[in-house]
Order: C-alpha cells, then structure tokens, then sequence
C-alpha cells in the first residue's frame, strides 16, 4: 500500500515534466546503464567477474522507466497540438530499443565466464568498448540537444558517424584474430567471444542509425538563411 | 404561355446557381491546414470555414458578380436566360467531366469561357453586334490577363514572405523546443489566416453570384430578390462545405499532419492577400485553386524542396484548355436554343 502511494507520487511528478524533459531523463538512465554494461565487460577483460557480474545485473534490472515511458506517451497521447510528436516518440522509441539491446547483450554475456586468449584480444577489445563509450556519451548528448540546439546534435551525430566507422574495421580485425587462434576444443570460449564482438557491433549500429535519424530531424526542422 | 415557361428557366437557373454554391463549398479547401493543425476541432473547423466563406460571399462579392453579370458584356449586349442557361450547363458539364478523370479543372475559367462561347454565338446569330464589340474588350482582358498573373504573384509574395520571415525569426530557431513553441503560435495565428483567406474565396466565387447578378441586371429578378439568393447561396456554401467539404478537407488534412502550421499560415496569407486584391481592386474573378497551387509551388522553391514541373506542366496545359473548351461547348449548346428561336 505504502510502496504504491510512494509510486504514485513518483509518477505525478513525471506527470509535471515536458516531453523534451522526461526524453532527457530517459536518455540519462539508459545512458548510465549502457556506462555499467561496458564498465562491466572491461571488469570481464581485468576478470573481475564478481563486479562484472554487479554490472550487468544493473543493465538487466528495470526500475523507473517504464513510469517514465508511461508519463512520456500519456503527455504526448493529450496534446493535440504537439508539432513534432511522431518524432518525439520516434527517439524515444529508440531510446528504448537501445536499452533492449543493452539488457539482451547483458542476459547473454552473462551466460558463461569467459577468460581471454591473450593480451592483444584484451586490448583491442578494450579498444572497442572505449570507442562504444564515446558513440554512447554522443549518442546522449545528441538527444539531450535535440530540444535546444538541432545543430549542435546534428555534430555530436557526425562523431558518432566517425567513430563507428573505426570500430567496423577492429571489428573484423578482432574476428580475423578470433578465427585464427588454435582452439576449436574451446568451442564456448570461441562462440561467447564471437557473440560479444557481434553484440557490441549490433549496439554501435543502432547508436549510428539513430545518429543518421537525429542528423534527419536536424534537416527536417532546421530553416536556413 | 412564353412568360410561365421563363419563369419555370428563372427558376431552374437559380436552383442550379444555388447548387454551385454548394458544391463551392464542398470542394472548398481552404481549412485543411487548421484542422491539420489540431488547433480547432474539426467540427469548429467546418463552421468556422462555412461561417467564413458565407461572411465573403454575403458583404464582399458584388464586386466580382458584375464583373461576371454585367460588366464584361458590351454596351449593346445583354443576357438572356437561354445564354445563363448555356452557360451554367456548360460550365457544370465540364467540371464534371473534369471531376471523374481527375483533372483539375477551374470552375472560374469554365465559367467565363462558357459566356465568351455564348455571346459570341449571340452576336453572329443575331446580327448587327460586331463580335469584336460584344464584350467590355478591356474588362475582359483584364479578368483573362489576371488568371495568368493572380498565380504567379502568389508565387512570388509566398517566396518573399517566407524568405524575410525565415531571415529574421524562423532561422534563428534551433532547437526542436523553440521550434514546437514557435509552430505552437503559428498554429494560432492560422486561425486568423484561415479565415482572412475563406472570406475571399467567398467574395471572389463569382460563378453563381455572376448568374444572379446577370438575372437582376436583365430584370428577372428584384434587387431584394438578388440579396435574398446570394444570402441563400451563402447558407448553401456553408452546408456544403460543412456536410459535403469535410471529406475533402479531412482527406487533405490527413496528408499534411506533417506540415508546419508556419507554412500553412504564409501559403494561406498569400492567397489570402491575392485573392482580396483581385476582389477589392479589380473585381476580377479568379482561381483559388491556381492561386493556393502557385503559393505551394512558391514555398517549395523557398526552401529548396523539389517541385513536380512535369505535373504543373500538365496543369498548366489543362489550364490553357479549359477557357477554349467551355466556351465551345456552350457556345454550341447555345447555338441549339438559338436554331429553334430561343436567343
């Protein structure tokens, strides 16, 4: 009783937000959870699974978004009036298929406690997750800039256009590397580190194709002199 | 005997008068961005629009009516009912068969060439009208010369209007909040824009007030009589646009949700400045539907969108096509009723 009055008043104050306001707000939870995710597979290259395994379960729990998500739709869902209302729920949709792409690399890496074959696979994929870091904290920056400045969005986007770029090429550096080590006996070794490249490249690839989604409302909405 | 049976045509052309005003108000879509817009509901819309088009039509048309009723006619030439009679059946046949192939049609231009086609007719068969004389030759030009200038200004005024409005406000709009706000207003302001544009479209619909105003100008009806039908078409322009409009205006609507209230505010301003100078200038009835299609045409070149020249190609030839041929189609209807004696 007492935890759904204390819900209740948590979703009112939703309820008092702008959609620009409760997208940000959404954009920060699901940005930290994907922070957790990849803090967590550098935790999994240092083997500390104790803290990888913290991590993850973080990525995987699911506290007030779908308030948010809820607060968000019901405001929109009002107003007759919203100019760019497909657009807004478009992002935020995106938002969301960002945070299910998160929790499904996390139930997945969770699996199975993998070691590395050696130190050169640990760093390039340490090299990975850090440009996977900075197409995340763009990525949220764009969205974050939607509402105030498209232009600024519009460049945080092209960063992210970049930098996923580079990873495309270590992907299949790091593939080759993986196909070429001896150790077909380590089948499970080999498919868990195959699906992690290839999770981490589906998680890119979405943050890049909502990057060229962000760069379209920028020409959409944007009036030049 | 003669005198019953010209009444029962009196009749007869009032009634279909009346229902070209209705039919101006069904396919009348001048509040498709407001209803696009969600500012009003949809209803309030039809009333709204319906309201505004009769307002036009009731104070701001007389203008326009004598320019069609009367006043392009020479000095030595009148109309009879069978030359109103050509020219409204002209005119609708016409527009029907431009309505089921999905050409689209002016029903101005229709109008006005289906008098040329009678009155030419008139002169030849009755003898001593020179035909180069039966028309005011320079009010004429002047309706004929405003059909190709009325769209093209329009172009033009939408392009600076919305080049100096985007210079100094829209472009200094970054970021989608402002962006929501700013359409927010204009949504507003399209309330005012709507309804400045529907009054004109009512004030300038000359085609059945013309055939009014031709009925007083040859006596088949009283002063009073003629006020008394221009309000019933005004009434009737409301109802068709309220019960027969909104398909089209919901239709329309539905396509646009996606469209800036900003540029539905200038596109209808524009038309709105247009049509209100052709009114209130030069009483010369001219084409919304030109008018609003060189406005849209205008905004796109504005923002460098793509614009369908193969379409407006054909527009325009239809547009070319259309004076000649109501004006043949009446003139030979016409010519029916003046072989068995009926000038």
């Amino acid at each position: 009783m007492k935890a759904n009055s204390l819900n209740n008043t948590k979703y009112e104050e939703l309820e008092k937000k702008s959609p620009d306001e409760l997208t940000n707000m959404f954009m920060n939870r699901i940005s930290g959870q994907n922070m957790k995710l990849i803090e967590g597979l550098e935790f999994l290259i240092e083997e500390d699974f104790t803290k990888f395994e913290e991590n993850l379960k973080d990525v995987i729990k699911t506290e007030t978004e779908v308030e948010i998500k809820k607060a968000f739709e019901a405001k929109l869902w009002k107003k007759r009036t919203v100019f760019a209302k497909a657009d807004r729920l478009k992002v935020f949709g995106k938002i969301n298929d960002l945070k299910n792409i998160g929790e499904f690399m996390a139930n997945r890496l969770l699996l199975y406690k993998v070691v590395f074959p050696d130190e050169k696979f640990k760093l390039r994929i340490a090299g990975i997750l850090k440009s996977l870091k900075l197409i995340s904290t763009n990525i949220s920056e764009a969205v974050k800039s939607i509402g105030t400045d498209l232009e600024k969005a519009h460049d945080f986007c092209e960063i992210v256009k970049e930098e996923r770029r580079k990873m495309r090429k270590e992907e299949f550096a790091l593939l080759k590397r993986l196909y070429n080590y001896s150790m077909d006996y380590l089948s499970r070794t080999f498919l868990y580190l195959k699906n992690m490249i290839e999770d981490i490249m589906m998680m890119a690839d979405h943050i890049k194709s909502f990057s060229e989604y962000i760069q379209f409302l920028a020409t959409k909405y944007l009036i030049f002199k | 005997m003669e005198y019953e049976f010209a009444g029962i045509i009196v009749v007869v052309l009032i009634v279909l008068a009346i229902s070209l005003s209705f039919s101006i108000g069904a396919n009348d879509e001048t509040t498709a961005p407001l209803a696009a817009a969600g500012t009003l509901k949809f209803k309030l819309v039809l009333i709204f629009g319906g309201f505004a088009i009769g307002f036009g039509t009731i104070f701001l048309s007389r203008g326009v009516a004598s320019m069609v009723g009367e006043k392009l006619l020479g000095p030595s030439i009148q109309y009879s009912i069978w030359m109103l009679l050509s020219v409204l059946i002209s005119a609708i046949i016409w527009l029907v068969i431009g309505s089921f192939s999905g050409i689209p049609l002016s029903s101005t231009h229709s109008l006005i060439g289906s008098i040329f086609g009678v009155v030419i007719v008139y002169a030849i068969s009755k003898g001593g009208i020179n035909p180069t004389t039966a028309f005011n030759n320079e009010k004429l030009f002047g309706v004929v010369l405003s059909w190709f200038l009325s769209p093209a200004i329009g172009l033009l005024v939408t392009y600076g209007i919305f080049k100096i409005i985007a210079y100094f406000y829209l472009s200094r709009l970054k970021g989608l909040n402002r962006i929501e706000k700013s359409e927010k207003n204009f949504s507003l302001i399209l309330v005012v824009a709507v309804f400045f544009a529907e009054i004109w479209v009512g004030a300038n619909s000359a085609e059945a007030l013309g055939i009014l105003y031709a009925l007083f100008d040859n006596g088949s009806i009283s002063i009073e009589g003629y006020y008394f039908f221009v309000v019933l078409c005004a009434i009737t322009a409301f109802l068709g646009l309220y019960f027969a409009g909104r398909f089209v205006i919901k239709n329309l609507a539905s396509q646009l949700t996606e469209a800036r209230p900003s540029d539905g505010f200038i596109i209808q301003l524009s038309s709105a400045i247009i049509l209100m100078v052709c009114t209130v200038l030069y009483s010369v009835p001219v084409s919304h539907s030109h008018v609003i299609v060189f406005c849209i045409i205008g905004m796109n070149m504005a923002q460098k969108k793509e614009v369908d020249y193969k379409g407006l190609g054909k527009m325009f030839v239809y547009w070319l096509l259309t004076f000649p041929i109501a004006g043949l189609f009446a003139g030979i209807l016409y010519y029916g009723f003046v072989s068995v004696g009926l000038y």
